[in-house]
């Protein structure tokens, strides 16, 4: 076991360093950097200045001497210095880690809550009415663009009840009643976008176990055995479910990204975007490696979870 | 005239293929949900290439007498902000959609697959190499990636296709990569082998063929999260630039902007989005259930 | 008396009483302290509270209470001249010298932020940058308004509360430019970069917070040299980028004050009609709409190509189809009442693209004829605007005009980052463009958009008389003959047509009617002070 992590937490490695290799080329392939929009917020542009600033930003360096150095930054936990605000990059990002961190977290569990059951129900009455119905609405949650999803459940709050949820960020230690209020909602859009897959692979796995001969045979004897091989039914089914949270982990930040934007939500995701059009390098950089990680770790986690909850992997891998 | 090794791929006693009418026929009476998908997206198809057939109005004419107008006789959905007719730029939009969807789909997905079927039939060293590459693509979220790169090219259709295919290489490259290794250690492949056949006429004379299934049931799923993510940067300012009409394009600004009095700024381009990725994966759904029942699990 | 007539008097003394109640001005009423504002931000500040390095509103509208000017507009008058100067940090100004020497007479008592004295030293500081004389003390990263003082000789502080200004000839207009928000006292002990991370200044308000992306929180500063204000007690400037969700958070209350500029008409009626209390002010909102056609290519070196287009654009179609009517027609100043040097209706009557848009258009495609352009050799042009909503719908009814006198364009969009790069270096035909005027003066306007060799002057549009005529108007002491000279200034650049103006639009500025003295002007970027306001909560 200990040798197949330290594998994998390698090749994470290298992953990770080709990623920063592949951001680094691909912002500064963007036309147009932080000085040009410097200058667009002033209406003019010098040339004279635009050198001057360039030189102030480390930015007239050759490619590869701010590539190491950012790589050098990483390594000593320096994040940089934010080419818009002048500030050190973490301490503008800190703030918003908790509120993304938070949506995240709660669209996952709405995602498990609204998935596993509709999967269950599904899978037990499958083919009815009952199953193409919750299909259809699982398949509907998949279908439909985060930032629509968002717009239309304000305007409906709106249009119905006459009521906007918070529209500016209300933080849980001033009132944790309108702070949980502010977040039910887009994690409740999240989190029925992520559900669909989640309903899909509990559904089809359920299937699959209870497809087994022994469990056909002991559910043909009786109640009592039903009980029991219901719950070994499901915990078996369960697993690739697990798999799927880990995968869905990674989907989820990109319906984050505009759902932020649509609840006004200060978090990561939302900031990621205004850093890229203003071009903020170090943002954007340490922004996207910190997302790259998160979901390189997920998948690592899930992986040794998966481990540890089937043997045969564990073995055989 | 000598016997060729493909005459020999096939297992004997094999049933003569049927016709594809029969086949279709088949699939609309097992899988209702999958042909529904399928007919929604012919009907796609249908008016994105007859669009200014279908059209009412000049999808980018103004008129200012009629902004913001309700869904009338005149203007089926409604009018925007500046007066342009929904129902047109809805139809107009379509075009852009599929367009931007197969393309970026099929591109993403023809490059993958030509890696994914490659890496995984030489396997080895190159396979290894190969897969962790693609793993850097993969590592970020498909939005994240296709919105830098889209800030990198710049706002235009031919980059916003290029941004929303990189994504979608890993991706297939993976799928094609298991199906093909599966197929690899199959016995009539052993035998063609066996029998002298190059490696290249192997690749793609008996293993593309069986890749097929899988790959279409790829090209589906990703079609409806490549119209999605389309949908997406157009409304964030990054995806297709004007006139071209955008579904997402039209759901920014001005649409929530004026939502309340108009809400149907906001509900018809959403439905449109909606039930196109609907249908997609309706169909997707279908067919991997019919073409590939291994993958029924996954 | 008859008994109508007593009724009658009766009649008129009730209505007269009523009227009077309910009339009464914000004014009358009792300004109360306390409470705080919450304030619409469109996007995070662009460079912190750098004014002295940025154009932009973003910067201006939030960071002015922090600041104070050597004079200000007066924020209890919307429309802004030299009769509406009060003085800000200075007690009394006067010209000597016929107009060659202005100078303040500065208040005594008032302490930056972090309680160092104010003196004049802080005034010499601040232009003697700004102007990047020979011996300047500190020099901007930035400096977009560096020609303001072109004309500035020197800078004296002969005593720590007397500045003068020197000048090489006379300008009357200085005046008007030490006014704008554009024009605040920066501290000569502080480095001018940290104001772009962080605010001292004079203000009636002291920056508490500013957590990037998310929002500016200000509160009281209590030793405001003017006693009894600020009336509130913060002020807090929240940031929301989604337009929808802008317009429903003020809606809902969460807003107290929508931001300067940003309120278009059909928003406001929408607005009305699910909060009728809601205070709404059309004003000016000193954005023009302009086409900018480069002088010194093909196909607009020619000028009846470039009148052809002028001609073509029906000004009123564009402000009814672009605005939903938020806007007026005018030339490069402001016409009245939202400004005082504009042309009048009737004179722009004479002007391309104000007739009849049939007739308009029909001299367009005249005037294209005589150039050699017909529908069988139509003129195809690119025409460029910034990747913004309101950029594009301009540019895509102004396409749709030109398409009707046989003037093919195609759109092409500019992210942000290229679009002033691109303009200043002339890498384009045509475009679609949008300037905000920091102040309704001559000198502010037409010498950036107009003078020969001016960096924003994107047409590159140099004519020799009217640069002359610019000069004259600038040194012009009596107020008639320098309306007249503006007016004649405006009538030509319409006529050579290097940047036809399209319209001034017009601000539905929303506040809360709890929201007492925030009294918008024709000009955004001028009555951010934030000093008179209270609220009545």
């Amino acid at each position: 076991m200990k040798t197949y992590v330290v594998q994998r937490l390698l090749i994470a490695l290298l992953t990770l360093l080709g990623m920063s290799m592949v951001i680094f080329v691909l912002l500064r392939l963007a036309p147009g950097d932080i000085v040009d929009i410097l200058f667009s917020t002033a209406g003019y542009v010098s040339p004279s200045e635009k050198q001057a600033i360039m030189k102030e930003l480390g930015m007239d360096r050759p490619y590869w001497v701010q590539y190491l150095d950012w790589l050098h930054q990483i390594v000593t936990g320096d994040l940089g210095k934010s080419y818009r605000y002048d500030q050190p990059a973490w301490q503008i990002i800190r703030p918003l880690v908790p509120v993304t961190l938070e949506l995240a977290a709660l669209s996952m569990i709405f995602a498990v809550l609204i998935g596993v059951p509709t999967g269950v129900v599904s899978a037990v009455r499958q083919d009815t009415t009952l199953d193409y119905a919750l299909r259809v609405f699982s398949l509907a949650g998949l279908s439909m663009p985060a930032f629509w999803l968002g717009m239309v459940i304000i305007l409906s709050l709106v249009s119905w009840f006459a009521w906007i949820p918070p529209l500016t960020y209300v933080s849980p230690m001033k009132d944790w009643k309108l702070h949980a209020i502010q977040f039910l909602l887009p994690a409740l859009a999240v989190g029925y976008r992520s559900s669909a897959l989640i309903m899909r692979i509990t559904r089809s796995s359920l299937l699959e176990v209870m497809r087994e001969d022994y469990i056909r045979t002991a559910w043909a004897k009786g109640q009592t055995g039903r009980i029991v091989i219901w719950r070994h039914a499901l915990k078996n089914a369960l697993l690739p479910v697990v798999t799927v949270i880990g995968i869905e982990f990674a989907f989820l930040i990109g319906g984050l990204v505009v759902t932020e934007t649509v609840f006004n939500l200060p978090g990561v995701a939302r900031f990621l975007v205004q850093a890229i059009l203003w071009r903020d390098y170090p943002v954007v950089q340490n922004l996207v490696m910190f997302i790259a990680i998160v979901v390189i770790l997920s998948n690592l986690l899930v992986d040794m979870l998966y481990g540890v909850l089937d043997p045969r992997v564990r073995y055989g891998g | 005239m000598a016997v060729r090794p493909a005459a020999i791929a096939v297992p004997a006693g094999a049933r003569p293929r049927p016709g594809t009418g029969t086949v279709i026929a088949r699939f609309v009476r097992k899988k209702p949900l999958g042909a529904a998908g399928g007919a929604l997206m012919l009907v796609m198809l249908v008016t994105a290439v007859f669009a200014e057939l279908l059209q009412t109005h000049d999808p980018i004419a103004t008129d200012a007498a009629y902004t913001l107008g309700p869904p009338s006789l005149e203007h089926l959905l409604g009018t925007d902000h500046l007066g342009r007719d929904i129902y047109s730029r809805i139809v107009h939009g379509a075009r852009i959609s599929l367009v931007v969807g197969v393309a970026s789909t099929l591109m993403g997905s023809v490059l993958g697959g030509i890696i994914g079927l490659l890496s995984g039939y030489v396997g080895g060293k190159t396979d290894l190499v190969t897969q962790r590459i693609l793993d850097i693509l993969q590592g970020l979220p498909l939005l994240v990636l296709a919105l830098v790169m889209s800030a990198a090219l710049g706002p235009s259709v031919q980059n916003v296709v290029i941004a929303i295919s990189i994504p979608i290489i890993p991706r297939a490259a993976r799928v094609i990569r298991s199906s093909v290794l599966s197929i690899r250690e199959m016995q009539y492949i052993e035998a063609a082998r066996a029998l002298g056949a190059r490696h290249p006429r192997i690749a793609f004379r008996h293993i593309l063929p069986n890749t097929i299934g899988p790959f279409i049931v790829l090209c589906t799923a990703q079609l409806g999260s490549a119209i999605l993510v389309e949908a997406t940067l157009s409304y964030l300012g990054l995806g297709v630039p004007e006139p071209y009409p955008s579904w997402g394009r039209m759901l920014s600004v001005s649409a929530a902007e004026y939502a309340q009095k108009a809400p149907h700024l906001v509900l018809f381009p959403g439905i449109a989005i909606s039930l196109a990725v609907f249908a997609s994966n309706l169909l997707g759904d279908a067919l991997r259930d019919t073409l590939d029942p291994r993958l029924r699990g996954s | 008396m008859s008994r109508l007539r007593i009724s009658r008097s009766l009649i008129v003394l009730g209505v007269t009483l009523s009227a009077l109640a309910f009339a009464g001005p914000a004014q009358s009423q009792t300004p109360k302290s306390g409470g705080t504002l919450n304030i619409m931000l469109r996007e995070d500040l662009a460079q912190g509270f750098a004014i002295h390095e940025s154009s932009t509103i973003s910067t201006v509208f939030p960071s002015s209470p922090c600041f104070n000017n050597l004079v200000y507009f007066d924020p209890f008058k919307p429309v802004e001249s030299t009769d509406t100067l009060i003085g800000d940090l200075a007690e009394k100004w006067s010209w000597q010298d016929n107009y060659r020497n202005l100078v303040f007479f500065l208040r005594k008592n008032v302490k930056w932020h972090d309680g160092k004295p104010f003196t004049s030293k802080d005034v010499k500081f601040t232009f003697d940058m700004l102007r990047e004389g020979p011996d300047a003390p500190a020099k901007l990263r930035i400096n977009p308004r560096k020609d303001w003082y072109a004309n500035v000789e020197a800078v004296e502080a002969p005593d720590p509360y007397t500045v003068a200004f020197r000048l090489k000839r006379p300008q009357p207009s200085l005046l008007s430019l030490l006014a704008t928000g554009y024009t605040p006292i920066y501290a000569a002990h502080i480095p001018p970069a940290n104001y772009r991370t962080t605010c001292v200044g004079t203000g009636p308000y002291k920056v508490k917070e500013w957590r990037k992306g998310e929002y500016l929180d200000y509160v009281k500063n209590p030793d405001y040299f003017v006693k009894g204000r600020p009336y509130l007690d913060a002020l807090h400037y929240v940031v929301i980028v989604e337009r929808g969700t802008r317009t429903a958070a003020l809606q809902a209350g969460q807003l107290d004050a929508a931001f300067p500029g940003e309120t278009t008409k059909a928003a406001a009626e929408q607005l009305k009609k699910a909060v009728p209390q809601l205070v709404i002010t059309p004003v000016g909102a000193s954005v023009t709409d302009n086409i900018i056609l480069n002088t010194k290519k093909p196909p607009f070196d020619n000028l009846k190509v470039r009148l052809a287009v002028s001609y073509a654009i029906d000004r009123r179609g564009l402000i009814q189809a672009v605005h939903q009517g938020a806007g007026v027609p005018g030339a490069a100043m402001a016409p009245r009442p939202y400004g005082v040097w504009g042309m009048a209706e009737k004179d722009l009557l004479t002007l391309p693209g104000y007739g009849k848009p049939a007739e308009m258009k029909d001299k367009a495609r005249k005037l294209l004829a005589e150039a050699g352009i017909t529908p069988q050799h139509p003129l195809r042009v690119e025409m460029v605007t910034r990747a913004i909503a309101v950029y594009v719908d301009m540019a895509s009814f102004v396409i749709n005009e030109l398409k009707q006198v046989g003037i093919e364009a195609t759109l092409k969009q500019i992210e942000t980052a290229q679009w002033h790069a691109m303009a200043t270096r002339g890498e384009y035909q045509i475009g679609a463009n949008l300037t905000g005027l920091g102040v309704d003066d001559p000198d502010a306007n037409l010498y950036e958009n107009f003078a020969c060799g001016s960096p924003r002057n994107y047409s590159a549009y140099c004519d020799e008389h009217v640069t002359k005529l610019i000069d004259q108007q600038s040194q012009e002491l009596d107020p008639k003959k320098r309306l007249a000279l503006v007016i004649a200034i405006q009538k030509k650049i319409e006529e050579d047509a290097a940047r036809p103006l399209l319209d001034h639009r017009i601000d539905y500025f929303t506040v809360w009617p709890h929201v007492k003295n925030l009294i918008p002007h024709h000009n955004i970027f001028n009555f951010a002070r934030m000093q008179e306001v209270w609220s009545d909560k």
